[in-house]
């Protein structure tokens, strides 16, 4: 009898029964996808931890090393279990030379590296430790993955040729979020090119117990062993190695959340324009002494089948989407030990849609128990709570139409029953408005000001160079007779000694220069003045424990220095622990020196660009187009394609919703639709009815929408950008988009939606549902 | 007489192609501008689908009704909602009101479609019935907050407001008690006395007795007629027995 029932009542209603099986699908197919992945990621981050022994604490250092006052720290130091110093040879992008390009233009630096010996292996894309011959190359999995290169492929390194003999994965460097890539070579070819690039050291450690690696921290500062570069520790790989694929897994779970609640909306309209439609059968089945379990048996046998083959269908789908998004993982990473697990957490994600659509079912069905048979056999329609408003009446409206009054009326009569169309209306206006702001602000030349990198034309790097003070004085002397610079800045990076109250020391990198010139985004305050103000980062700041006003003392050429913190940046350059300050210091030795420069005529850019890069070889030039394009490309593409998904996801819903919802109301109305027939109102009047009934909902949505995109959705978006290292955020907003355009194209959505919903809303035989 | 309906072989049947059930069959009937009528009949004769059908609520499946010169089935939906609105008022047996309107609001509904320009004449208009009727103190609340006999002179406010020519009422006194009954029938008395065309459908022979024309139907078809002078508050008691021998001739 059920199969017979659920047969009837699913020709009836095709088109709703196929949408709410593809949702549910959907639903299983994504919570068994992210299920499978997140088994995987997890696994494969351990595997390559483990192959390649990834160093406990890695301090970066470029200059001068004392390798046997290192020793003997390790030696001395009870949680050192293995220590190392590694060295990496830093070489100019260009002189790296592709078949079809050379590296030149590429952000990340480059560096080149024989194989370990104790720990922090490069290891082959089958987990095993490489050990190159002479005149082989292995070349960061990342670039097999660009198309940068290929095997076989031959590759001049300072005019030296090698051939590409395979890729290696890195558990320090794989990460395209992370900016340097190590290749590896023999170490014949290496002494042999190790003069045409400077030399950093990872300084090594592999720790006893894990957990001492905070206290290990400390007592390598305290010691003020090498300290020129950033340091990286342990948790920090495995986080940047899972990053990139676990915010993938995360929107893969966020978006199953999402169709997840669609289903139940598809669910909970239809069931209820059933009830509706059922009314009196329901009442009669109660009178005769049906329980209430029973009839609903009736109702849920219909969704148990939905349900089983939607989820069934969506498991099944899983194996074939699985092999294309493991791919990534599997070439970073390696195979996942546990990778057999995953089958099992698919099934209980799957299994977890099934009950949860059936526990929403069986909620909505407990209304039968508020089903009184008499109203039921009697009026055939629920006697729903609807109040007249007393502040909205048709004997003083000044509205000129009246088919807008009874809408609106409807609406404020029946604020309950509309709230679920209000909130997806909400939502859509919210994931339409949101990501196109975020795009709008991360591909805004003003959105490097956030990261700590002042908005200008030209960027000119000179690092790693012996006297770079002389060399910056030479581009400088130049700039300073180009009449085409309309304004230029020096910053000069130093690396002072940091004095806590307590005594300690530590290292401060402080970027000095007028920084008002190019100014960046300060959370609070504002840039450094007078030469006892300076700036910290949001990281260093939270780190040194201190805000605005708050003094700290550096030590300057011997002599201890006291400034007050007079802003407070975000900053995702150099680990985002940096500091700004305004004051002249000759010397002590520069790190760096970062020249930015604006031109009079933009034209001039990539000429200019090109003028400067062969006048001066030993710097890095780069427009900032270039720059943003190189450093936030792949983030501002990731953007662009989430904000195109999400317009797209919130047109769909919104019709769908509005579909399904004007369907809803057309079953519950029957009878007052029936009534105003008889008044006299025609098929066009009630249609219109139905039409500003969704305007009108549209309209206080796009508002409140409007609002919450501007203020949580920029927390929220702030809170996203904040794993980049931006802390503090602004959108840009392009106004003609998220106020005009997309609030239209939600309309055109919810008109649509509502003139195929209430298409028949005028056929109903006035005497049918009027008659006694 | 001036005709207002003429129904010819009205036909109308309910159910799926199998199982059908002719509910009118082939009845004529011709009604005048001014009568005063009621149709009679057991359970599922067919009274209320006739006036249904003669209202064009119903649509038919052969034969035809004239509405005053028009014929309904050729007419637009467009046009036939206007003449609902302008020339027909309806009366039904449980109080047909909106729920999220307040009293005053569900009167004037269908005077607002294209009148918006004379709102107060409208208003005043409606007071003016209310109060003819007895229900000016209804005029700002709630639906819930009035009797079943109370909503049903809402009903029949809302039903004079456009003036029509003539008044369906379907059992408009079935859910009342005898004495809200009464004074609905006087009100109906008034009104068809003023020349408003009034059709009635009743299982009550007091009722019935009260009108100058009674239509009694059988299995889909009209079976008698018994016509009686205008009832003028006299001589109920003959007018109802009149009736009551019809019915009973006709085992009604």
């Amino acid at each position: 009898m059920y199969l017979k029932i659920i047969r009837n009542d699913i020709t009836k209603s095709k088109l709703i029964t196929v949408i709410t099986v593809l949702f549910i699908s959907a639903a299983a197919l994504l919570i068994s996808l992210g299920a499978v992945l997140a088994v995987n990621l997890l696994g494969a981050v351990d595997t390559l931890m483990t192959q390649g022994k990834a160093p406990h604490f890695l301090q970066m250092h470029s200059g001068d090393i004392d390798l046997k006052r290192l020793e003997q720290f390790a030696r001395e130091n009870d949680k050192v279990d293995e220590f190392q110093v590694l060295e990496f040879l830093n070489l100019d992008g260009e002189k790296i030379q592709f078949e079809d390009m050379t590296l030149r233009d590429s952000v990340q630096d480059n560096g080149f590296t024989i194989q370990s010996k104790k720990f922090d292996y490069l290891i082959d894309l089958e987990g095993k430790v490489i050990q190159p011959v002479k005149g082989e190359l292995y070349v960061p999995v990342s670039y097999m993955k660009e198309n940068i290169t290929k095997l076989g492929e031959t590759v001049k390194i300072c005019g030296k040729e090698f051939i590409v003999a395979g890729f290696l994965r890195d558990s320090q460097m794989n990460s395209s979020l992370c900016l340097s890539k190590r290749f590896l070579i023999s170490e014949e070819d290496y002494q042999e090119i190790k003069n045409d690039g400077n030399v950093e050291y990872l300084i090594e450690f592999r720790l006893k117990d894990l957990s001492d690696l905070a206290e290990f921290e400390n007592e390598y500062i305290a010691a003020g062993l090498e300290s020129n570069g950033p340091v990286i520790t342990y948790p920090v790989f495995k986080i940047i190695n899972g990053l990139s694929d676990g915010i993938m897994i995360a929107l893969i779970l966020l978006v199953s959340i999402l169709v997840i609640l669609i289903a139940f909306m598809c669910i909970h309209f239809t069931l209820l324009a059933k009830i509706e439609e059922d009314y009196r059968e329901i009442g009669v089945m109660k009178a005769i002494g049906l329980y209430v379990s029973d009839i609903k048996k009736f109702f849920l046998a219909k969704y148990i089948l939905i349900s089983a083959a939607g989820c069934l269908a969506g498991f099944f789908l899983s194996f074939f989407f699985r092999e294309p998004l493991l791919y990534n993982i599997r070439l970073y990473m390696g195979e996942s030990p546990k990778s057999h697990l995953s089958l099992y957490v698919a099934i209980i994600g799957v299994v977890f849609v099934f009950y949860t659509i059936l526990t929403y079912v069986k909620k909505i069905l407990n209304r039968f128990k508020r089903i009184s048979p008499s109203d039921a056999i009697g009026f055939g329609v629920s006697k729903e709570k609807t109040k007249y408003v007393k502040y909205f009446l048709l004997s003083r409206s000044k509205l000129p139409e009246i088919n807008l009054f009874l809408g609106i009326n409807d609406v404020l009569s029946k604020k309950k029953l509309y709230l679920t169309m209000f909130m997806v209306f909400v939502i859509s206006n919210f994931i339409m408005i949101v990501p196109q702001n975020l795009h709008q602000t991360v591909s805004s030349k003003n959105f490097i000001k956030y990261m700590g990198i002042g908005a200008s034309d030209i960027r000119i790097d000179i690092q790693q160079l012996e006297d770079i003070h002389a060399k910056s004085m030479e581009i400088i002397k130049r700039i300073k007779e180009d009449q085409t610079i309309k304004k230029y800045a020096v910053f000069t990076t130093k690396a002072y000694r940091l004095i806590h109250s307590e005594g300690q020391e530590e290292i401060l990198k402080v970027e000095l220069g007028d920084h008002t010139l190019f100014p960046i985004e300060y959370a609070k305050g504002h840039p450094p003045m007078t030469e006892n103000e300076i700036a910290l980062s949001v990281i260093k700041a939270e780190e040194l424990n201190k805000n605005l006003g708050d003094s700290i003392s550096l030590l300057i050429d011997g002599n201890e220095k006291s400034f007050e913190v007079c802003g407070i940046y975000s900053d995702v350059t150099n680990g985002g622990k940096t500091a700004k300050a305004n004051f002249r210091d000759d010397n002590t030795d520069t790190m760096w020196v970062i020249i930015q420069l604006e031109l009079s005529d933009k034209t001039l850019l990539s000429e200019k660009t090109q003028e400067y890069a062969q006048a001066f070889p030993f710097a890095k030039i780069s427009g900032i187009d270039a720059y943003i394009g190189q450093t936030f490309g792949q983030l501002i593409h990731s953007v662009r394609i989430a904000s195109l998904v999400s317009v797209g996801v919130a047109a769909f819903l919104s019709i769908l919703i509005t579909l399904l919802f004007m369907k809803m109301l057309i079953t519950k109305d029957r009878y007052a639709i029936a009534l105003m027939k008889s008044l006299g109102f025609n098929n066009t009047d009630i249609k219109f009815q139905y039409l500003f009934r969704s305007l009108f909902v549209l309209f206080i949505s796009i508002i409140i929408g409007t609002i919450l995109a501007n203020t949580l959705g920029e927390l929220m978006a702030g809170a996203a950008l904040s794993y980049f290292g931006a802390s503090y955020f602004k959108f840009e907003i392009n106004y003609l988009k998220a106020y005009l355009l997309y609030p239209l194209l939600l309309m055109c959505c919810v008109i649509t939606g509502t003139i195929i919903g209430s298409l028949r809303a005028g056929e109903i035989e006035i005497s049918e549902s009027i008659k006694e | 007489m001036k005709k207002i309906i003429v129904a010819e072989k009205v036909v109308k049947s309910f159910g799926a192609d199998g199982q059908c059930r002719k509910v009118l069959d082939n009845v004529s009937l011709t009604v005048y501008e001014g009568q005063f009528i009621s149709v009679m009949g057991p359970s599922g004769s067919g009274k209320s689908t006739l006036m249904f059908c003669l209202s064009g609520m119903d649509k038919i499946d052969s034969g035809r009704v004239i509405f005053d010169g028009k014929v309904l089935s050729d007419l637009k939906e467009k046009e036939f909602a206007d003449i609902r609105r302008n020339e027909m008022g309806f009366v039904f047996q449980q109080p047909t009101l909106l729920k999220n309107l307040n009293i005053l609001d569900n009167i004037i509904l269908s005077s607002m479609k294209d009148l918006n320009k004379n709102k107060e004449q409208i208003i005043k208009k409606a007071q003016k019935l209310m109060k003819k009727l007895g229900i000016s103190e209804l005029e700002k609340r709630d639906i819930t907050q009035a009797s079943g006999g109370q909503l049903q002179r809402a009903g029949i406010c809302r039903a004079l407001m456009n003036n029509p020519k003539i008044i369906f009422a379907d059992e408009p006194t079935g859910a009342l008690n005898s004495k809200s009954a009464e004074e609905i029938m006087d009100i109906f008395d008034n009104i068809n006395k003023e020349g408003t065309t009034i059709m009635l459908v009743t299982h009550d022979a007091k009722v019935a007795a009260r009108t100058e024309r009674i239509l009694f139907i059988k299995d889909g078809k009209i079976v008698s007629e018994l016509k009686l002078p205008k009832y003028e508050g006299k001589n109920m008691e003959e007018r109802l027995e009149k009736v009551t021998d019809a019915m009973l001739e006709l085992g009604i």
